[in-house]
Formats: structure tokens, C-alpha cells, sequence
């Protein structure tokens, strides 16, 4: 049946063919909702009734004007502070489980594990390990000797609330970004090593000059990752505290299900997403700008 | 040659894969044909109705429950009763989880099946998805009859109703030396000293989950103001939200309770599930919820004999006031099968037994609750408050305000300043109203 095609047809014809369905797929599911969502963003849906009025850029002048509703930004700061020592923390157990170490594999494994359980069943979980009466972190400190520690009320406090939700983030996800930096380590060419290790480079000037630039684009990603999982941070403080204590742990997204599902008011949800992806985008390119080059 | 067979093998399995998706529409549309049919049939078997009578209690009806624990265990049961009285009915269950979310989506989309749990929409848009159910003939007077109404048409009844007053442990209050139960707002604290002083936690508040203050947000301010409206007055003002309204006065019980140390040694951090373990063993005193967590407090160990249930005395007048809430309300999809789903509403409001099982007050005013628990509350001869019909203008401030009151309770009870809290709500409520134009 392709006996009449040129080489060119053919070729054409199966690329063509291969990416049909993956782009279908990704149409239907991404870009579709997506576009629906801008849409919405211009209506006052309520989120059942059939009428969706437009109502032009009400909605977002509404985000902007708002202080309550941007306000809450400052609390994914703390995720993101959290998330930058995450990644350096992830860098060190790298470099020292690409080393040669007895029962590297194991320690791999065991900082990697956390990543695998479901992230609700974590934060359920660590609601057991914050409790300030019968929790097990207050238990330990008790039985260290640290008395005045072992009564905080980890989550019940507005100044330390945002930072014992990232450090579960933290707990997390630091296995996963070592894995992403340990494959990045194991395609330096180890000749690298050994000739600078001849010329006399002591261990920080090989970690500095060697390995530093060459995971360059591996860094990008992961401080990608975690500057997108700042901004989106929603189940740890779903299920833990619901934005409490009086709307310390409060997140953006957390805002945006509760202004759809509680409020109601699905168009002015929809201009809030659709202001984070153009929040997640912008940052994204300043980050991108700032390390633009370093890793040619 | 190889290439040639690669492109063959690729186009055939995109082909194999496209042909599959064209399949799947279309089997797709296939059901959609043959639901919009089983709609169509069991339309026209529902006009004959209108004339005819019982005989046209036919055809399936499916129930979409809440109750995911009942499915094949009373359901069963259920089915079998029902369908043995009306032998020309397939009756159905489909349970589903996050049940108020879930069902919008699927009544946005157009189908839904025949007997559902009304969602949370204002009343005027019931008639749009919903058939009036003024014309089942109950056994007796029902509570709740104008909640779920429009335009004189009753849309809902009540699976069941419920009451809020303070749940205690019978042993906990006999091991703090507790003799008489408290009928005053003073006896009520003095009690709270006692059980502190025995080492128990007086009163489990579960501040943190937010959920459970919903009865200091809209029982405890009908009792307070003696009448059940409240929430709806709000909508009358720009400053709803006062240190002496009911609900300033509501809320600064609560506040002073936990200033008393009377709650959980840190609110912050409070565990639903741990709590009903901690009220089954004496742990914790009391609970100010409704009588529905008197079976999951059994469920969770103690003795039904030993779990009480007493109107909350919210001022010193010795008056018992309580709320009467009801449940879910039954609605009937107006292009289902109606008749047959209105007779399964009547089935399970006098005959299902399904009020007693999940304890409520039954919806038939002359039936007395089983529950033991709610012989003893009525003991106290509370005047009861039945719930005024919601009015939309307050819900609509409430919404565009973006007003959390259980997330203000908080804020309230947390606050140094509670008076600032209440300023920065009424700030807002009255902006939104004056957004609104109402």
C-alpha cells in the first residue's frame, strides 16, 4: 500500500500518525480546559445555572483590588524559602551517595520513599506527628529533655504554621530531587575528576569547577519544580489546618477551590487561576533570565 | 523493505487507536440514545399517572444516597421491602462520596438520576430540575414542609431531623461530682470547673476542623435571640455582626470558655476522630453538636447507656430552648420516573425505618424518636425551634463578601481584640451588599 510513496511521504505520514493521539489527548485535556477557563474567567458562574453572563474584567479587577485575596502570597513564601534548602540539602546527599559508600543503595532508597506515599495519606499522617498533646514529634522532645519545646502547638501558631507545612514538603520531596541530581552526577565523565584531581584540586574546587556547572540545567529544573510547587501548594494545609489558625496557613489555590466550591463564584475562581498561571509564567521567566547562560 | 513495514505496522495501530476512540463515541452516543429513550418511556408512563393512579408505580427508579456504609448491607433490605410492596418497580442504589459537589456536576450536565438528596441551590432554581411533591399523601403533618418551597410548591422533604444540645458522658460527669444537670448558663460553668478539676476536658469543641463550630454559628444564635431567622436577617443590615446581637453574644461564649481553659488544652490542635474515642471513655466531658454523633460516639466504645444529651442553657433564664434541624431533604428528578420516585419517598419517610437508623427525629410529627438519648432530651421539655426558610439575598452577600463565619469564629475566639474581627466582617458584608445593589 506504500509501494506508490516516496521514502519523504512515508516519512511524513508516520510522524504524522504518531502524534495525532498524544496531541489529541493533550487538546482535549489541557488546552481545551484551559481556553473553557479563560472564558469563565469573563462570566459570574455560579457553578450550576445555565446562564453564564459576561461581565468583561470585573472579575479581574476584583483579584487585584482585593488585599485578602493577593495577601496570601506571602504565606507560600515560607514553602519556597523551605524548598531553596530542600534543594541544597538534596545536592549534599547526591554528591555524597555517588561517592563510594557502604550500603549506598540503601540510604537511596530510604530518603527516596518518602516520595512514593500518596500526598493526602502524608498529610494525614503528619496531623498524628504535629499533635500537640498526643503528638509523637512533642513526645520525642519531651523525652529528649526539651520541656518548653514539647508543648508547641506546631500548627496552631500563625508565625511557625507555614514552615511546619513545608517541612513536610521538604520531608517529601528532598528524596525526589536527589534522584534527579544523582542521575545528573553520574553523567559527569569521571575522567573529569581525575584529571583535576593530577593538577591538585582539592573536594570543593572539583564540586565548585566540575560538578556545579555541568547539573547547571539540572538546577534549573529542580528550582523550577520548586518555585511551581510554592505557588501551588494545596493539600498540606487542606487537610491539616483548612488555612487556619485565622488564615495563617491560607494558600492561593486553597483560596481559589474555596472561592469555587464554598462561594460559589466560579468565574471569580477562574480569574484566579488564570492570574497564577501568569504569576507562574512570569517568575518562571525572571529565573530564567537570571541563570540564562550559566549552563552553556 | 523494513521501512515499509514499520509504516504499515504504525498506521495500523493508529488506525486500531483512532478507530477505538471513534467506537468509544459511539457506543457513547448509543447510551445516550437509549438513556434519553428510557427517559422518553418512563415519560410517557408517567403521564398516564396523572390519571390513572398506583398502576403506573412502575419501571426502575434509582436513589442516589450519601450512605456509601449502607450499600449492600439495609439497602439490601430496603430493596426487597420496597420492591415486594411495589412489584412493578426495579428500585436502584447509587452511593457516591462528596455528594453536594458531585450531584451539581451531573444535574449541570442535564441527567441525574430520579431520587436524589436536594444540593445546596437556592430555592428559586428548584423548580428548574426538580417535581413539586405536594401531592403524596403522608400518613401525618411533617416538620420542614416550607423549607425546600417555591412559590407554595414543596420541592424537598426531610429524611429526618435533628436536634443541637450538649452531648456528656454520664460517668465523666459522675466522677467529677457533677448530680443535677445544668439548666443555667452558671450551673453549666460551674459544672465545667468541676469536670476541670477532675482532670477531664469539659467541653471538646474541635475547633480546629472548623465543621463541628457550625453550632455556634447557627444554633447557638437561635437560642440566644430566641428565634431561627437570624441568618437571614442579616441580610437587612451593614453591620449583621455585633458584640450584643446573638451572635456577638454566641460567639463570646465560646471565647469565654476557652479563656476558662473549659476546652481542648490547645485548639489549634484538635482531632476529630480521637475525640469521639476520648467522649466514649470519660476523657472528654461534653460535645455541643447534634444528636447524630450520639451512635459514632457508641460506635467508638461507650456504653449508649452511658452517653446523655441535654438542651444547652445559653442564658440563666432556666429556659430549655433547642434547635430542630433537618437532614437531607428527598427531591424528586422532574424528568424521572416521578411517580414511582414519589412513592419511594413516602416508603422511606413512613415505612423504611431509616429514621431510626441513623437517628433522627422522625419527619412525621406525630412519630417519637427511638433513640433513648432523645426521650431524655425531650424530658427537659425544650421549645423548639424549626429553621425559617433560607431568603437568597443573604446567602447571595454572604458569597460575594466571601464571608468564612466559621473561619470569623475563629479568628474571633483567637483574637486579642474580638471587636475588630466583627468590624473587618460587617466592613466587608457591607461592601458586597452595596455591590449588589441589595
Amino acid at each position: 500500500m506504500f509501494g506508490g510513496m516516496s521514502i519523504q511521504r512515508q516519512r511524513k505520514l508516520v510522524i504524522f500518525s504518531f502524534i495525532t493521539v498524544p496531541l489529541l489527548l493533550l487538546l482535549t485535556f489541557a488546552y481545551y480546559p484551559a481556553l473553557e477557563l479563560i472564558r469563565l474567567s469573563f462570566t459570574d458562574w455560579d457553578g450550576i445555572s445555565a446562564d453564564k453572563s459576561f461581565i468583561g474584567w470585573a472579575n479581574y479587577k476584583e483579584v487585584f483590588s482585593n488585599p485578602d485575596i493577593f495577601g496570601v502570597f506571602k504565606n507560600n513564601v515560607a514553602y519556597f524559602v523551605v524548598g531553596l534548602v530542600q534543594n541544597v540539602v538534596a545536592i549534599y546527599f547526591a554528591v555524597v551517595l555517588n561517592g563510594k559508600l557502604k550500603g549506598k543503595n540503601a540510604f537511596r532508597l530510604l530518603l527516596f520513599l518518602p516520595y512514593i506515599l500518596n500526598g493526602v495519606a502524608v498529610a494525614y499522617l503528619f496531623g498524628y506527628v504535629y499533635d500537640t498533646t498526643n503528638g509523637s514529634l512533642n513526645l520525642m522532645l519531651g523525652q529528649l529533655g526539651f520541656d518548653k519545646l514539647a508543648g508547641t502547638s506546631w500548627l496552631g501558631q500563625s508565625t511557625i504554621v507555614d514552615y511546619s507545612l513545608a517541612s513536610i514538603s521538604f520531608w517529601r520531596f528532598m528524596g525526589f530531587n536527589m534522584v534527579i541530581y544523582l542521575a545528573a552526577l553520574q553523567s559527569i565523565p569521571s575522567d573529569l575528576y581525575e584529571a583535576a584531581s593530577i593538577d591538585g584540586a582539592n573536594g570543593w574546587q572539583k564540586f565548585a569547577y566540575i560538578t556545579l556547572p555541568n547539573i547547571y540545567k539540572i538546577i534549573e529544573l529542580n528550582l523550577f519544580l520548586t518555585v511551581t510547587g510554592a505557588l501551588e501548594v494545596f493539600d498540606l494545609p487542606f487537610v491539616l489546618t483548612k488555612g487556619g489558625p485565622a488564615g495563617a496557613s491560607e494558600t492561593f489555590v486553597l483560596q481559589i477551590v474555596e472561592t469555587a466550591f464554598q462561594f460559589n463564584n466560579y468565574g471569580l475562581a477562574s480569574a484566579m487561576s488564570v492570574v497564577l498561571l501568569v504569576f507562574v509564567i512570569i517568575v518562571l521567566s525572571i529565573q530564567r533570565y537570571l541563570l540564562k547562560g550559566k549552563g552553556e | 523493505m523494513k521501512k515499509t513495514i514499520s509504516a504499515l505496522v504504525s498506521v495500523f495501530v493508529m488506525l486500531t487507536v483512532l478507530a477505538a476512540c471513534s467506537s468509544g463515541t459511539d457506543s457513547n452516543n448509543g447510551n445516550a440514545g437509549n438513556s434519553s429513550d428510557a427517559t422518553a418511556t418512563s415519560e410517557a408512563s408517567a403521564t398516564p399517572a396523572a390519571e390513572g393512579g398506583d398502576s403506573a408505580i412502575t419501571g426502575e427508579v434509582v436513589y442516589l444516597t450519601n450512605r456509601t456504609d449502607m450499600i449492600d448491607k439495609e439497602y439490601v433490605d430496603y430493596e426487597k421491602r420496597f420492591e415486594a410492596k411495589y412489584p412493578d418497580v426495579d428500585l436502584k442504589f447509587e452511593a457516591i462520596t462528596d455528594y453536594d459537589k458531585t450531584l451539581k456536576i451531573r444535574m449541570a450536565s442535564g441527567e441525574f438520576p430520579d431520587v436524589v438528596l436536594l444540593p445546596t441551590i437556592p430555592n428559586n432554581e428548584l423548580p428548574d430540575y426538580f417535581a413539586p411533591l405536594d401531592d403524596i399523601k403522608f400518613s401525618g403533618d411533617i416538620y420542614f414542609k416550607e423549607l425546600k418551597a417555591h412559590e407554595g410548591s414543596m420541592y424537598g422533604v426531610s429524611s429526618g431531623g435533628s436536634s443541637v444540645g450538649i452531648v456528656y458522658n454520664k460517668k465523666a460527669f459522675e466522677k467529677a461530682g457533677i448530680t443535677d444537670i445544668p439548666k443555667t448558663y452558671e450551673e453549666f460553668l460551674a459544672a465545667a470547673q468541676k469536670l476541670k478539676d477532675a482532670g477531664i476536658v469539659p467541653l471538646a469543641s474541635n475547633f480546629k476542623d472548623k465543621w463541628p463550630l457550625d453550632a455556634w454559628l447557627y444554633d447557638v444564635p437561635t437560642l440566644v435571640g430566641a428565634a431561627s431567622d437570624h441568618q437571614n436577617k442579616r441580610a437587612e443590615s451593614d453591620a449583621p455582626y455585633t458584640m450584643d446581637n446573638a451572635y456577638g453574644k454566641s460567639w463570646s461564649i465560646l471565647r469565654e470558655l476557652n479563656e476558662k481553659g473549659f476546652l481542648e488544652k490547645d485548639i489549634n490542635s484538635t482531632n476529630w476522630e480521637q475525640s469521639k474515642k476520648d467522649v466514649a471513655t470519660g476523657k472528654f466531658g461534653m460535645y455541643l453538636l447534634g444528636n447524630w454523633v450520639i451512635n459514632q460516639i457508641v460506635e467508638n466504645g461507650a456504653a449508649s447507656e452511658d452517653i446523655g444529651f441535654f438542651p444547652f442553657p445559653v442564658d440563666n433564664s432556666g429556659q430549655a430552648k433547642a434547635p430542630l434541624n433537618p437532614d437531607w431533604f428527598y427531591g424528586v428528578n422532574k424528568d424521572g420516573n416521578v411517580e414511582a420516585a414519589k412513592a419511594f419517598v413516602q416508603w422511606m419517610i413512613e415505612e423504611s425505618g431509616f429514621e431510626e437508623f441513623a437517628g433522627f427525629i422522625p419527619t412525621l410529627k406525630d412519630r417519637q424518636p427511638k433513640l433513648p438519648q432523645l426521650a431524655e432530651f425531650n424530658s427537659f421539655n425544650p421549645t423548639y425551634f424549626e429553621p425559617a426558610p433560607p431568603v437568597d439575598a443573604a446567602t447571595q452577600i454572604q458569597n460575594k463578601a466571601q464571608l468564612d463565619q466559621g473561619a470569623a469564629l475563629q479568628e474571633f475566639v483567637l483574637s486579642k481584640d474580638p471587636q475588630k474581627v466583627l468590624d473587618k466582617i460587617n466592613e466587608s458584608w457591607a461592601k458586597a451588599k452595596k455591590d449588589l445593589g441589595l
